[in-house]
């Protein structure tokens, strides 16, 4: 009963308490929630208008507006202007405006984009996967990332200038 | 208990032999070792065969606190009872798992009420997935490897080194005791007595005067197997939460598309999907003329393909294998490497896929040459004979807005209109603008000719055709498939065997064991067993009469709890 049991009897608490940590947490915060304000913004890899490829890494550092958008929603056609008007405001401050279209093929959103003068980097989500992992349910959803990556506010339904505006201003200064 | 322990008592027995601390009865000779408990003529409490358990022990730091809270039998049953509790609140009403597309927040508060919307308030709709579950099931868990090694070794350390010769009250306040003059020498006596105890399957220890019989002792490792098949199902349990260990989503197929299953590499491609209805008559007689269909079987020929290369790559088309190929019916799922396809529900609701119509010269009717346009992913710019024709708009789902400007309602292609600039020979410099519909439902509902009539000033010299239903490329229906990932079943498999061949130990074997020794012409018998304490009497009653000692079984009983 010497030293060795005490070893083994830690070494079993010190497993029981890991794994049981792990089941904790992977389960309560894991894979089946959506993202909500304050987790990280989950990754993904998707097509671009401009034919490239794009994911939310290539924006670390930068403050991010994630809006999530369709040509037939009429919120999201109305409030393009205020996204793009953001867009030339802030784009050399680190900011970046992002617009992922929901499940639209390439045509239908880049007649939209070239009528609207949209110059902010649209993104094509034709599988709606990017859609399933934010857990979009309304269109237009508008998520904030901060900086370090971190889902800084959840904006659901149509954004005016106004607000846009001190939202973006908040994410900054966050 | 806790204050013997502190009191820190000699645990010297009086034939020589060092006991650790909380030991009942003498690990050697088997004598009680309580002062009080010596003077006492009650039967012996032979859990653990007396031994220490190993949570107890002197002066206990931090450490052996907790190891001593989960290795209590009493904080394992609470764990148990709280968890049950828990698991019982959870089917109040139906867990959000259940359904596949709520909204919590409103649902239960418009299904249930207030009931309903308290109990979401209190996150019981996901009761199976709260921490408070998981941490009981980690407890039980802890309680479980902490509660077996506690016992199991020092149980092993007994058994493993018994002694043959047992204090004398070890052996008159067994529960089976037998005391009585014997004929010849003590060591003849004990020689002979060993043939039938040994007929009757016993492994026989001798030891001069002494005899120690035992039999089954493997049956008392029943609890602890148990033990280690419920772990294995419990870690099976929680692993189904990490991810890539379990999945369940329904996705719709549209026959003839190639579909990405996501979180996978799988893609699943519905050849045909089809469906066979009832009869009227072959209808139960309630559902007779109520126009009512019933399907008799719905099947999905699937093809499964794999992405090999520039899977995750937008800018590429995924390089896909195909894997396996199976007809899909109702309980009869593809499976392939883990993951199973089931057929869950269909929609007959036809899509149009692509269409090839006709430029056509509305002076001559000249068929001018076709081309193929598919509604989801047309090309800019196609060119038929010395024509081109550029397309300018697509609108999926073709509606006119409050302005009286062309917008698509929705993204799906139930309304799909096309707008081309045509070029070419007689034709004017910059163009002619052409709507098309290639639905003629919509041709109709939309007025595809006077549009195109406005566009132009007047009847447009060419138009598009598609020239019977050969040209049109449509996907009849859309089948749902449920697409499942379990790679923790075969653990609770495991688990559960090993469980049942531990209760198979644990129930239909018993351990037994038969001490005697033999002073000065006097034998004296003590038996003990975990249960089947007629069994035990019985054989020993058989055993003596071979001795020429005719004894009642019954009269072997000495008393105490019989279970």
């Amino acid at each position: 009963m010497g030293k060795s049991r005490k070893k083994i009897q830690i070494i079993i608490l010190l497993l029981i308490v890991a794994l049981g940590g792990y089941a904790i947490v992977s389960q309560v915060w894991g894979s089946g929630g959506k993202p909500t304000e304050g987790s990280k913004a989950p990754d993904f890899e998707l097509l671009g208008l401009d034919g490239k490829a794009h994911n939310l890494d290539e924006y670390k550092g930068k403050a991010i507006v994630l809006n999530f958008w369709g040509t037939w929603c009429g919120p999201c056609v109305k409030e393009m202007p205020a996204l793009q008007a953001q867009w030339e405001k802030w784009k050399d401050k680190d900011v970046v405006v992002v617009g992922i279209n929901a499940g639209e093929d390439k045509m239908a959103v880049e007649n939209f984009v070239n009528n609207m003068n949209i110059s902010f980097p649209v993104l094509l989500d034709p599988n709606k996967e990017a859609i399933a992992k934010y857990g979009i349910s309304p269109l237009p959803t508008t998520f904030f990332v901060s900086k370090d990556g971190k889902i800084n506010k959840i904006h659901l339904g149509q954004l005016d200038l106004a607000t846009l505006d001190k939202q973006i201003e908040e994410l900054v200064k966050s | 208990m806790l204050q013997e322990v502190i009191a820190f008592k000699n645990t010297k027995c009086e034939c020589g032999h060092q006991n650790p601390v909380g030991t009942v009865l003498c690990e050697a000779c088997g004598r009680p070792l309580e002062e009080e408990d010596r003077e006492s003529t009650e039967v012996l409490e032979m859990r653990y065969d007396g031994m220490a358990r190993r949570s107890q022990r002197a002066n206990p730091n931090i450490i052996d606190r907790i190891w001593n809270f989960f290795s209590s039998v009493k904080i394992a049953v609470y764990l148990i009872i709280l968890t049950l509790i828990g698991s019982m609140l959870g089917t109040i009403f139906p867990q959000e798992s259940t359904f596949l597309n709520i909204d919590p927040s409103t649902y239960y508060k418009d299904t249930y009420g207030t009931w309903g919307q308290i109990y979401y308030k209190l996150g019981l709709t996901h009761t199976y997935e709260s921490w408070w579950f998981i941490l009981l099931l980690v407890m039980i868990g802890a309680s479980l490897v902490i509660c077996s090694l506690d016992r199991v070794l020092p149980l092993y350390k007994a058994l493993s080194k018994q002694k043959i010769l047992k204090h004398m009250q070890f052996l008159t306040r067994q529960r089976v005791v037998y005391q009585g003059p014997i004929e010849g020498t003590a060591e003849d006596w004990v020689k002979q007595v060993s043939a039938p105890i040994k007929k009757k399957g016993y492994r026989v220890y001798i030891d001069g005067n002494a005899l120690l019989a035992e039999k089954y002792r493997f049956s008392r490792w029943g609890p602890y197997v148990i033990h280690i098949g419920l772990i294995i199902f419990l870690l099976a349990v929680l692993a189904r939460g990490l991810p890539g260990m379990a999945m369940d989503q329904h996705i719709g197929f549209p026959e003839g598309e190639i579909k990405h299953i996501p979180d996978t590499s799988y893609y699943l491609k519905n050849e045909k999907f089809t469906v066979e209805f009832y009869s009227e008559d072959e209808m139960p007689e309630e559902f007779r003329n109520k126009g009512k269909t019933l399907p008799k079987l719905f099947s999905t020929q699937a093809t499964l393909y794999q992405c090999t290369a520039d899977c995750d790559d937008p800018t590429k088309e995924p390089k896909l294998k195909e894997v396996a190929k199976h007809n899909i019916k109702v309980n009869d799922p593809l499976e392939y490497e883990g993951l199973k396809i089931y057929q869950f529900d269909y929609d007959m609701t036809p899509t149009l896929r692509a269409v090839s119509p006709s430029l056509v010269d509305n002076k001559t009717g000249k068929d001018l040459g076709k081309f193929k346009l598919d509604i989801k992913n047309p090309q800019r710019i196609y060119t038929v004979g010395d024509y081109t024709l550029e397309l300018k708009e697509k609108y999926n789902d073709f509606s006119i807005d409050e302005n009286g400007r062309p917008v698509t309602k929705t993204p799906n292609p139930n309304a799909p209109a096309f707008l081309f600039l045509i070029k070419g020979p007689d034709l004017p410099a910059d163009g002619m603008q052409y709507f098309y519909f290639p639905k003629e439902i919509d041709k109709v509902r939309f007025q595809q000719d006077a549009i195109n009539a406005k566009l132009n000033g007047g009847k447009p010299p060419l138009e598009l055709d598609v020239n019977g239903m050969g040209n049109v490329d449509i996907s009849m229906s859309t089948s749902y498939l449920n697409i499942r990932v379990d790679k923790v079943m075969p653990f609770i498999w495991i688990g559960a065997s090993i469980v049942m061949l531990g209760l198979v130990l644990g129930f239909y074997w018993q351990h037994r064991r038969i001490w005697l020794r033999i002073d000065n012409g006097v034998l004296t018998l003590g038996a003990h067993t975990n249960k089947n304490w007629f069994g035990i009497r019985r054989e020993i009653s058989a055993i003596l009469k071979h001795m020429n000692l005719d004894v009642d079984e019954k009269s072997l009983d000495n008393g105490g709890k019989h279970e």
